[in-house]
């Protein structure tokens, strides 16, 4: 059942939550100001307020604020479009990007060649010759660790420079983390940004995995963004249906097996080698029905013999989805006891993802993930049963699903309980001192050095939600310093105008109450402001003195929660 | 660079939540002043992972065998380029400058060891192998953190455990303090010098003393003060030692700080770091090759440590790991696929060296696991636990490997006794 739009100025949060069909809305604590419902409101479901943001949002009506987001379309925000037109890794569509990778495998093969030729026999028991580009690309979901991580780009010697092609598709990734930062820094629509990366997140791909750089990009536009705000199936099914999922997850190397007996061990053709569990287990384990969903290890094997056949396209011929009949397994199958006919092809994965999408335990376990991620790193039983009540009676419609987590009463006890991760502490500092995103990666790039490297994350889990995964001793003094160079217009990514934010003044007390009023949104705890004035007290020149506080105040503990 | 923690909450810490700061750090605190001053160079334990499953048939060649060279037409490496050991195997020649070591009895291979779960995926096989529970996958934290927390009495310091690389990995992960270094020379506040640094330093010092909680306000203190300790050490001024040469790339990097850190008597007793690349599916070489590039990388990185360290690897134990091995059998893109056991390597001066360990089940088909890998002989649970046992002195090995229970009878005779 669908709620009515929260319309007009008027409605405080008490009224709105009246409104509400939940009858446990009545068990929200009153006491709740319409600035802190406002504060609480765009640390969750934005990437923490602007100067100023907070009195118009607490102005307009905190639940009316949510209303007006989730009524955006997904492309519905023209200041963004207009910033996006800047990028040109926009442009590209799949042929473009299919087409680069092409021409860049091509410049390194060719070179490869020429290095090997030109490298002499080796003697027994001498030490290898490096030929250029003989180190593997990062092209495997073997490198757990960090290797890809922009912080390690150094050291690489003597090599010479890569080819041209492979620096134009470094160039335009370096832009597809920088457009990823800028929309979140900057976007009206901060409810589907925030969301977009949820499902980024949860549909996690890794960009270092050979094609999965030319295919994570439109996998982002084409395939999570315009569906962050829809229904629950329609992501799943997208998702199972592309290149980057498929390739990611080996699901292109999943195919039926030779007919008659099982392959004799290594003789086998390795381009028929059998079906590849690894999508299908992480389709039960991660997408859809959770590690404890109750499945088994003849479901998984079930699930890729249904999935067999969907795989990709060349790069040569687009990347696009293809489903191969020849590769699919066409027996008969059976997954947590529903039987699938022989014969059906391509619409057995389907009717599959859509059992998948409304099973129960898919429908916890998503909705305690967004629990997790709105409310608290423990999600309270109440708001997990809301959102799963909502989710049941509106076939997964999200908007309804966010609803019900945000009337719910344990999302507004949950105040300040959360701990930021790099990317929501990074944007919200840029957000906090209404930076100016350029189209460089810079911002990004400090998430990256914080621990969390957009697009890189080579587990298909995903980052943890967990604040003790992201609280260690060198990332909070690396936020310090993130703090104190944005402050100070020394971070490279985005322009910082503080007399926009934080009026000049002479009187210290006056500074720091503004600084705390238009950067922290009024957060500032006693301690912080008198650590503030103590540092400014005896610095003669009022712009000095105003950077300090600020890049005290993001840097501060205050600002690490949300 | 960070400290990692995760919190206490639910171990009794809440009598300490008062104070700002966690149990853990507390008592460790306290010993730190017990203890300060005496503090010396203790023993220390490396453990370097090979990301994406490393054939070790290429890196311990069994070169007798030919089976091996009947398996891999294109891709064996020649027997006239083996470095030989035994008689039964040989370094590849990318490996050459390990063979030194080998002859000084400080450097022990040991083959077909691997994890008992038959998994082929390289998340859930790293993944195993961090947290020390095959098959087990809901286990929070990784091993070298749970040692780490049964091992109090080790002196207060910052930088006890260290994983070198922007993230803290998953076998350092748990509620005992332990810190991810990108690179020591980038770690800590970088206000401009001057004035600013001390004023800048001391105000998020005395800011995060009333952080709004104890997780934040310990990590924050640990932080700076393995800011303060790397100041004191100045690590852009190091200068390996013995005419060493590290190779360039992350791998070299990461071993130099670690050797940085040993000399500098910070109090390093575990540390970490991980290489990718070995994940050869494709044109995997052969003598030459990319396989061979990434080994000769490894090796001479691996040689420069020792070299670096001279008489401390005395107290240096290094045990290099992957999460499988691959197939016996190469694959029609001239490389190999995911397969079960592989090989590892310890050295260092404690190592019972010279020998190459753990028993050889063959490549015959009938001894293969799963009738097409080399099949696991030796857990890798038993090797972490005998250098845990034998050269850092632990004791609860069934705290370290719950559900395991390592005894020495299964040890393979890494370290010295």
């Amino acid at each position: 059942m669908r709620c009515p739009p929260i319309a007009g100025a008027a409605a405080t949060l008490l009224v709105a939550l009246a409104l509400a069909p939940d009858a446990r809305a009545s068990h929200q604590p009153g006491s709740l100001s319409a600035r802190d419902s406002a504060f609480h409101m765009l640390q969750r479901f934005a990437y923490g307020p602007l100067p100023g943001q907070v009195e118009a949002v607490a102005r307009q009506g905190t639940l009316a604020w949510f209303e007006a987001q989730l009524a955006l379309g997904p492309f519905a925000d023209s200041g963004l479009a207009a910033r996006e037109a800047r990028y040109q890794a926009l442009t590209l569509g799949q042929e473009g990007w299919a087409r680069r990778f092409v021409a860049m495998q091509q410049a390194n093969r060719a070179r490869q060649l020429a290095a090997n030729v030109a490298a002499p026999a080796m003697a027994p028991g001498a030490a290898p010759a490096m030929t250029p580009g003989a180190a593997p690309a990062p092209d495997s979901m073997a490198g757990r660790g960090p290797a890809a991580s922009p912080v390690l780009a150094t050291g690489r010697g003597a090599q010479p420079p890569p080819p041209a092609e492979e620096l134009e598709i470094r160039r335009l990734l370096d832009q597809v983390r920088g457009l990823t930062t800028m929309r979140a820094v900057t976007a009206d629509d901060q409810v589907h940004e925030v969301m977009a990366d949820f499902w980024f997140n949860h549909f996690n791909v890794f960009l270092d995995k050979g094609a999965d750089r030319i295919l994570l990009p439109t996998y982002v536009e084409e395939v999570i963004r315009p569906r962050a705000l829809g229904r629950f199936e329609d992501l799943l099914v997208a998702t199972a249906r592309s290149p980057a999922m498929l390739f990611y997850l080996d699901n292109v190397e999943s195919v039926a097996p030779p007919e008659g007996a099982a392959p004799p061990s290594g003789a086998a053709n390795p381009r028929r080698r059998g079906i590849n569990e690894n999508y299908a287990r992480e389709l039960l384990e991660l997408h859809t029905l959770g590690v404890d969903g109750g499945y088994t290890q003849r479901d998984v094997i079930e699930v890729a013999r249904i999935l067999t056949g969907w795989g990709m396209m060349p790069p040569e011929q687009g990347g696009g989805f293809v489903f191969r009949p020849r590769l699919h397994d066409s027996g008969e199958k059976t997954v947590l006891g529903v039987h699938f006919p022989a014969g059906h092809g391509e619409d057995e994965g389907v009717r599959l993802l859509e059992m998948l999408a409304r099973h129960p335990a898919t429908v916890r376990h998503v909705c305690t993930q967004l629990c997790a991620r709105f409310v608290r790193d423990d999600p309270p039983a109440g708001c997990v049963d809301a959102a799963i009540a909502a989710w049941q009676r509106s076939d997964g419609d999200l908007r309804e699903v966010l609803r019900a987590i945000v009337r719910s009463p344990e999302f507004w006890a949950a105040r300040g309980v959360k701990f930021k991760t790099p990317l929501e502490f990074v944007v919200s500092a840029a957000r906090a001192v209404r930076a100016d995103p350029d189209t460089t990666p810079g911002l990004a790039n400090a998430v990256a050095r914080l621990g969390q490297p957009l697009y890189r994350q080579p587990s298909p889990a995903g980052y943890p939600e967990r604040q003790e995964e992201w609280v260690n001793s060198g990332a909070l003094l690396d936020r310090m310093n993130f703090a104190v160079a944005l402050a100070a217009g020394r971070q490279p990514g985005a322009l910082v105008d503080l007399d926009a934010v934080v009026p000049l003044s002479a009187d210290r007390k006056t500074l720091v109450h503004e600084v705390d009023e238009r950067v922290l949104s009024g957060a500032m705890s006693a301690n912080t402001r008198r650590v503030i004035l103590r540092e400014i007290g005896d610095l003669p020149d009022p712009a000095r003195a105003r950077t300090l506080a600020v890049g005290l105040a993001l840097g501060g503990p205050e600002f690490q929660k949300q | 660079m960070r400290i990692t923690r995760r919190a206490v909450l639910k171990a009794g810490g809440l009598a300490m939540v008062s104070l700002g700061l966690d149990p853990l750090f507390l008592a460790r605190a306290v010993f730190a002043h017990e203890k300060h001053g005496r503090a010396r160079a203790g023993r220390v334990f490396v453990c370097l992972f090979q990301r994406g499953a490393v054939d070790g048939l290429s890196m311990i060649v069994p070169h007798a065998d030919p089976i091996y060279y009947r398996e891999r037409p294109t891709i064996a490496i020649p027997a006239a380029s083996v470095v030989d050991l035994d008689g039964t195997f040989g370094l590849h020649p990318a490996l050459a400058p390990l063979k030194p070591l080998w002859d000084a009895g400080a450097l022990a291979p040991i083959h077909a060891i691997g994890s008992p779960d038959s998994t082929r995926s390289h998340f859930d096989a790293q993944d195993y192998m961090e947290s020390g529970t095959p098959g087990v996958k809901a286990t929070p934290d990784g091993w070298l953190n749970r040692y780490c927390r049964h091992r109090r009495e080790h002196q207060a310091t910052p930088f006890r455990a260290v994983s070198f690389g922007p993230e803290l990995p998953r076998i350092l992960s748990g509620p005992a303090p332990s810190l991810a270094i990108g690179d020591l020379r980038a770690f800590g506040l970088r206000p401009p010098a001057g004035p600013a640094h001390d004023k800048i330093t001391r105000a998020f010092e005395d800011l995060y003393r009333v952080a709004p909680t104890k997780l934040l306000a310990s990590s924050a203190a640990e932080g700076f003060e393995a800011a303060r300790t790397l100041e004191r050490i100045d690590p852009a001024r190091y200068q390996p030692a013995n005419g060493a040469v590290y190779p360039d790339g992350r791998l070299g990097q990461s071993l130099l700080q670690i050797a940085q850190l040993i000399k500098a008597g910070v109090g390093l007793e575990i540390a970490f770091a991980d290489v990718g690349g070995w994940d050869t599916h494709v044109n995997q070489g052969s003598a030459q090759g990319q396989l061979a590039a990434r080994l000769g990388e490894f090796a001479r990185a691996l040689a420069a440590f020792a070299q670096d360290l001279g008489d401390r690897m005395s107290d240096v134990v290094l045990v290099t790991c992957s999460e499988f091995g691959r197939t016996i059998s190469e694959n029609g893109s001239a490389g190999t696929d995911h397969g079960h056991a592989t090989a590892m390597m310890v050295l260092g001066g404690p190592v019972n060296g010279g020998r190459v360990l753990g028993r050889w089940p063959g490549l015959d088909p009938a001894a293969r696991f799963e009738g097409r890998d080399v099949a696991v002989t030796t857990d890798f649970r038993d090797l972490f636990a005998e250098v845990l046992a034998r050269h850092l002195g632990a004791t609860a090995l069934d705290a370290v490997f719950p559900g395991y229970a390592p005894a020495p009878q299964r040890f393979v005779g890494a370290i010295r006794t």
